[in-house]
């Protein structure tokens, strides 16, 4: 079942140098119980899409400049900022950041933080919240949560952490988990842990999840169809396995052949040449065409989406539209 | 090229000491690369700051062309400083930006030596050529470029005085995937032209496996394992680079990530676990583990476990 769809979002940011494109017409929908991987490189529009879903965008110059956002059937984009607040964002759609050093509270007890959200949506409040807080503490594996609700976050390991900012995110059982490079900042014997939570969360749940990731091997180990962002730009769409196996987008295909793997006995990476665009005076045509190795004359403008089956959708010449 | 004799780095703190290195030995050969690796915290950078002689060990020696860096003198100091040169890993912050690229990669080149306005800047426009900027580069300021050509900046700065051996710290972790290829190409090709002996610090193994030809790895201040790169990564003998190469997602969905083969997460340098410093951790720790310090095996590939393995993973 289609839980949230969006259609052509267009994420604008007010700068001084001008109107930087940072979302251009991207779509996608993420059904429940299902992992939507949003791959891509710093600046291709990836956070910026998830932190649209949440209208987190930066105060004063990030502006939602058309599409649709629609989850459960209702339009978010419609919706006032208090409606959005009390009944959406925290609640029906949460979201796990980077980095757990900066999204929790220094000065407030974890106790208070994990608490939070479950008494602003009304879900627990007086004596039910320490135990509500102390389930989802325990969902998430914290060990003998009853003892460290008044720790600070000081007093928790990098790992920990990031179980305590996965607690706060899914108190009120969202429909839908954004995570934003959740194990980014990790390393890969706790990576790997934090991964198998987001499986079994969602197993738990059935929630569905946008990871929002650079990272290829994360994106393969967690998600069921991954969306692959350049320059503003979803350019491919394919169930996990078809990406992997079959990548259609020459930017896919040369970002699959850039990065290194175990056993990998080449001699030299197959480097992508240049730079991704500015977004905020994007070239015409085909956005990675200045880097494309396949690049023709037609790339000038902008390519149509190909539909090649099977959920797998690109947007190249090189696919032709017969 | 580079020999560590048994160094180690306490810190002593309030709370007490810090055994941040430990009785770590490893060989560098010139024209080499040897990987670090190992969690945060496990040292690898304060070995990193010992060979820069920014931090002086606690005990042991490191020799560098058969000399103790502890024992020379001013001029023999000055002489290193010029052979060893470092790359950080974050080309924001390492780049002064109130200074034009031309003045960054100069500031080694005029510490050293003065040869003369127009030698400086030959030698300029010359490193920016092998990294790959145009000469009018120098020209310029750091916020004008992009991440990846400010390594390039940082790397050429680095080249200026035809050091012989080069730290590099993570060198391409804060970089795109699309352009991390572009700088480590970059680095091997700077390698060979001038047969360069590099020590890298790393936490992506795919990438230690591409780019070094030996890796150590490093548990808590410990050496766990080194060796020939190819070895240790084809038969791993320690269960912690087992379980760290278990734990690499790969860019592959039928690849299964394995959560088991080491639970918890790192102790702390503090208060450090007797005997084998991985054995709460250890799938296969025995009582010997806990309570005696496993002696390393002989070289080409050392291991430090009472219990290894044997053959390629399953």
């Amino acid at each position: 079942m289609t839980l949230l769809t969006v259609e052509n979002l267009q994420t604008h940011l007010h700068l001084q140098r001008g109107i930087l494109r940072a979302v251009d017409g991207v779509s996608l929908h993420v059904d429940g119980g299902e992992t939507l991987g949003l791959v891509g490189e710093s600046g291709s529009g990836k956070t910026m899409t998830g932190l649209s879903l949440l209208r987190l965008l930066p105060e004063g110059s990030g502006r939602i400049a058309g599409g649709s956002i629609r989850l459960d059937g209702t339009e978010l984009t419609e919706l006032s900022e208090t409606t959005l607040a009390r009944d959406i964002r925290g609640s029906r759609i949460a979201m796990i950041m980077q980095d757990p050093m900066t999204s929790l509270n220094p000065v407030f007890s974890i106790g208070d933080q994990v608490g939070s959200p479950l008494r602003n949506h009304g879900i627990a409040r007086g004596a039910r919240l320490r135990s509500a807080v102390i389930d989802v503490l325990q969902r998430v594996r914290i060990p003998s949560p009853d003892q460290r609700l008044g720790d600070y976050p000081h007093q928790f390991s990098g790992g920990q952490r990031q179980r305590v900012v996965a607690a706060m995110a899914i108190g009120c059982t969202p429909r839908l988990l954004i995570a934003d490079e959740p194990t980014t900042a990790l390393d890969v014997t706790i990576q790997v842990q934090i991964i198998a939570l987001l499986r079994r969360i969602q197993g738990e749940t059935g929630a569905g999840i946008i990871l929002i990731t650079h990272d290829l091997g994360v994106a393969a180990s967690l998600c069921h169809r991954i969306a692959v962002m350049y320059a503003g730009q979803i350019v491919e769409t394919a169930p996990v396995r078809r990406l992997y196996r079959a990548p259609a987008h020459p930017y896919t295909r040369a970002l699959l052949a850039a990065i290194p793997r175990l056993g990998d006995k080449r001699a030299r990476l197959a480097a992508i040449p240049g730079q991704p665009p500015s977004l905020i005076d994007p070239p015409i045509g085909c956005r990675f065409a200045p880097r494309c190795a396949e690049r023709m004359d037609k790339c000038a403008q902008a390519p149509p989406l190909t539909d090649l089956g099977d959920g797998h959708t690109a947007s190249c010449w090189k696919l032709g539209t017969a | 090229m580079l020999q560590l004799d048994a160094i180690t780095k306490h810190y002593p703190t309030r709370q007490g000491l810090v055994r941040a290195v430990e009785a770590v030995s490893l060989t560098v050969a010139p024209r080499s690369t040897l990987a670090l690796v190992g969690e945060s915290g496990c040292g690898k950078t304060t070995i990193a700051k010992m060979i820069l002689r920014l931090e002086t060990p606690t005990a042991g020696r490191i020799l560098f062309e058969g000399q103790d860096i502890a024992a020379m003198d001013r001029i023999a100091v000055h002489r290193y400083r010029r052979a060893v040169m470092a790359v950080f890993q974050d080309p924001y912050a390492s780049l002064n930006p109130r200074m034009r690229v031309g003045a960054i990669i100069a500031e080694p080149i005029l510490a050293h030596e003065n040869p003369g306005r127009a030698a400086v800047t030959r030698r300029i426009e010359e490193v920016l050529d092998i990294v790959g900027l145009p000469a009018g580069a120098a020209r310029l300021y750091p916020h004008e470029f992009s991440g990846g050509q400010r390594q390039r900046i940082a790397i050429a700065r680095a080249l200026a005085l035809q050091p012989r051996l080069m730290v590099l710290d993570e060198p391409v972790s804060a970089l795109d995937v699309s352009i991390r290829a572009q700088v480590l190409n970059l680095l091997q090709d700077i390698q060979d032209e001038f047969g360069l002996t590099y020590l890298v610090i790393a936490h992506d193994l795919a990438l230690v496996e591409h780019f070094s030809s030996d890796v150590a790895v490093i548990y808590l201040g410990r050496v766990a394992e080194t060796g020939p790169t190819a070895e240790v990564f084809a038969q791993p003998r320690h269960p912690y680079t087992r379980a760290l190469l278990a734990a690499v997602p790969q860019p592959d969905p039928d690849h299964i990530l394995s959560e088991a083969a080491a639970a918890g997460e790192i102790a702390s340098a503090l208060n450090p676990p007797p005997g084998c410093r991985f054995h709460p951790r250890c799938p296969r720790a025995m009582d010997l583990c806990r309570t005696t310090v496993p002696v390393p095996s002989a070289p080409p590939h050392i291991t430090a476990c009472h219990a290894p393995h044997e053959g390629a993973p399953t």
